[in-house]
């Protein structure tokens, strides 16, 4: 099958070979791009694909375009959708998508924006960006202080059901007593994810209470409040008097962790569990700098994880987990799952760094850092410009503000792209390329 | 401003101007590419416009492949072949995005052109038709040949240095050693290395052999900084050029200013009166005789008004550009 496809290439290429004289290096250059076309059955499949990945790139890079050169009222518009456009793009999520570091853009861009404050569009950009964060309390404990979301249910909705997944019921509920003080909307779906929790809570009190026996010896310290509440004496009278329903499970499951103080029963509100949970009067503090960023992936050089070490959190009752062992098998890696993009590269590694190697940084600007930076945006960046005593001529943020840069001649070219499309009987064929002769 | 030994060209383009390149035999023809969708040739000695030729939009370079036919492309995404004898076009090929850089390489007799649709194409000059698409890991946005090996600069401040005679695989993959955004990469004339210029005021000197031992020998500097009430104001370097024979280079930045350099003893060897506006491109001929300076704004801080763009021929002198040899 090869020689017979071999065969015809040569005879192909040979007359304009021959007749190139003696160019043999520049011959050897066109038999190999010819043979690397030609080669392997499933070529047809790849160019397409080839295909497919410069368009999404050309899409891309007219959300790029268009997130610099907006000029409406609506600047978050074109992020909400270039957002909605990379999900929709690359399922798979990645490094590749860009799609952390455009969700912290955007929602960085915009802390300065009243206007944005309580728009869906917004607070959902927030929601998405607190799940690549390492701590999303802290985010959202950041938004309270912000105004960000307050008068968004999904806000209460999601920062709930953070605390639930660490089994915290009780701020749980604590967050959605929050929402409908402040009136969040839409008022009903939040009643409802409300009472959700509340069943939720409730119907795993009813299944601890089947097996209090057991809890009873996992949870030594609780069992006080369980004797407490069993115990009929005049101080110790602070079961709930609405014992109906769901009400029952959900008063002792909050009363599981620890016993009612005797005052605090007016409201049904939750206590502390330890001191290293803040009152929920506590979360409405200023917060001087916004939280912690994603977590970054595929930053650190991998041979430093060998002994690396796990960090040693206990906040939530975690227990310390070993590292797992290393698996004794290759995993399997299916041979399409590699991005058609990659070109082959023969070189060594080892190399590779060497090549590539900078002067150690002075000051590696932890994503904190970054996020101050941005948060206090005006006076501080000049007052950092100041410090530093640099000033970039050039209109910095323009190419910087997206996840891929794009340099001047790029926003020129958008701004005659522009101006032709405004000037319709000028010849302006860049939109619709010829194409090629050749090929 | 123009002394006896510097002159501004007449009938000069129209727009910016994007590029500036010398015959390759003489110093006496000069290609000129500019944002009003034109190349222009030039008679440098003459001081007069030879001839001129339109693509159908802005275009971004323009490259000699031999004395009567130049190259370029630009936002018509068309890679144009244009006979300066007889004033005939030929549209060699198209590119997906816009054409970034053109370039020839003579030693393997291939033009090479890089796109912001993340490829570097090259194409056979004499039939002429395209001899291969080779995917880059982002948008190129400058490129050099040095003998056979082709360099390559994209966005997100990525190197790749190719083998023109094995396209197969990248011989190098590298990271810019600097912190900020690619402008220029020109390759060495002795074929041993690269300098590389970032949009922050900065220049690498970097070297393809990848042993240590060599590349412990590569450094970077800062230029093109002006100093205004103790704040240092930190300017694009957009332009390189080498000079053949002595191997030292010009940098331009947007500062207005050209310096010229000695790589070898890390010495600037001289710099020029400041220039009217940002200097786009640089452009020694092959003698060494002449520098073309292409002074044009490139809407570094957006579309304002600024100074006229005017291309300077200046006759540099062996002090100026031959390394001191202490």
């Amino acid at each position: 099958m090869t020689a017979y496809n071999v065969s015809p290439l040569i005879s192909q290429l040979t007359p304009r070979s021959l007749g190139a004289g003696n160019r043999h290096a520049s011959l050897s250059v066109i038999t190999v791009c010819r043979l690397s076309a030609n080669n392997g059955g499933g070529r047809a499949l790849s160019q397409q694909q080839e295909g497919t990945t410069s368009a999404i790139n050309q899409q891309k890079q007219a959300y790029e375009l268009e997130l610099r050169m907006y000029d409406g009222d609506d600047p978050l518009d074109v992020w909400d959708r270039y957002i909605k456009w990379i999900e929709q793009t690359y399922p798979q999520g990645g490094k590749d998508s860009g799609l952390n570091i455009l969700l912290e853009r955007a929602v960085m861009k915009f802390t300065e924006e009243k206007k944005y404050h309580n728009d869906s569009r917004y607070v959902d950009l927030w929601i998405k960006f607190t799940e690549s964060c390492s701590d999303p309390l802290d985010v959202y404990r950041y938004m309270q202080a912000q105004g960000i979301g307050t008068m968004q249910a999904s806000f209460y909705i999601a920062w709930s059901e953070e605390y639930e997944k660490r089994g915290n019921s009780r701020m749980a509920d604590s967050v959605f007593q929050e929402g409908l003080k402040c009136g969040a909307e839409p008022l009903d779906r939040l009643q409802q994810f409300h009472k959700a929790l509340q069943a939720r809570v409730c119907r795993q009190m009813m299944t601890s209470a089947l097996n209090q026996e057991l809890d009873d010896e996992l949870h030594d310290p609780q069992r006080a409040s369980l004797a407490e509440l069993k115990a009929k004496g005049k101080k110790k009278a602070v079961a709930p008097i609405n014992r109906v329903a769901g009400t029952v499970g959900y008063a002792r499951g909050l009363q599981f962790k620890q016993p009612l103080r005797p005052g605090q029963n007016s409201r049904l509100v939750i206590f502390d569990e330890n001191k290293e949970h803040p009152e929920p009067q506590e979360l409405k503090e200023s917060w001087p700098a916004p939280p912690t960023a994603r977590a970054k992936e595929n930053e650190q050089k991998p041979d430093k994880w060998s002994n690396a070490k796990l960090p040693q959190k206990s906040r939530f009752g975690h227990s310390v987990i070993a590292p797992p062992p290393k698996p004794n098998f290759q995993p399997f890696v299916e041979e399409s799952d590699q991005p058609p993009v990659v070109t082959p590269c023969k070189i060594n590694p080892a190399v590779n760094t060497v090549l590539s190697a900078r002067k150690p940084r002075r000051e590696e600007q932890t994503p904190l850092k970054r996020l101050q930076e941005l948060q206090q945006h005006m006076q501080l960046q000049q007052e950092d410009e100041d410090k530093s005593g640099e000033k970039s001529m050039y209109c910095k943020e323009l190419l910087f503000s997206g996840v891929t840069e794009l340099s001047f001649e790029e926003l020129r070219a958008e701004r005659f792209r522009q101006k032709c499309s405004q000037k319709p009987e000028t010849a302006c064929s860049e939109e619709e390329p010829h194409t090629s002769q050749n090929d | 401003m123009t002394g006896s030994n510097e002159f501004k060209l007449n009938q000069g383009p129209e727009d910016s101007i994007s590029a500036v390149k010398f015959s390759p035999n003489t110093s006496q023809f000069l290609l000129v590419s500019s944002w009003d969708s034109s190349v222009r040739l030039y008679d440098v000695g003459g001081n007069s416009l030879r001839m001129k030729y339109q693509h159908t939009a802005p275009v971004l370079d323009c490259a000699y492949y031999d004395p009567t036919h130049s190259w370029s492309g630009g936002l018509d995404c068309q890679l144009k072949m244009h006979d300066l004898n007889t004033d005939q076009d030929t549209i060699v090929g198209t590119h997906d995005c816009p054409i970034r850089c053109v370039e020839y390489c003579p030693e393997v007799n291939v033009m090479v052109t890089g796109s912001w649709d993340m490829s570097v194409r090259l194409w056979d000059p004499r039939t002429p038709c395209n001899a291969g698409t080779f995917t880059q890991p982002d948008k190129v946005y400058t490129l050099s040949v040095a003998g056979d090996r082709l360099i390559v600069g994209t966005a997100g401040r990525r190197v790749l240095v190719w083998d023109l005679r094995n396209m197969g695989y990248v011989q190098q993959r590298r990271e810019s050693s600097l912190k900020y955004q690619t402008r220029c990469i020109r390759a060495f004339p002795n074929k041993q290395g690269y300098v590389l210029s970032s949009i922050e005021g900065r220049v690498a000197v970097e070297y393809l052999d990848p042993s240590p031992e060599v590349q412990k020998k590569k450094y970077a500097f800062k230029c093109h900084r002006l100093k205004e009430n103790s704040i240092e104001q930190v300017y694009p370097v957009n332009a390189i050029s080498f000079h053949s024979i002595h191997n030292t280079f010009a940098t331009g930045g947007s500062d207005g200013f050209v310096n010229i350099w000695d790589p070898f003893n890390k010495k600037r060897l001289c710099q020029f009166h400041r220039y009217p506006t940002s200097i786009a491109s640089l452009a020694f001929s092959s003698d060494g005789s002449l520098l073309a300076i292409a002074s044009s704004y490139m809407q570094e801080m957006g579309d304002i008004s600024h100074p006229a763009d005017a291309i300077f021929i200046r006759q540099v002198t062996d002090a100026e550009t031959k390394p001191k040899s202490t």
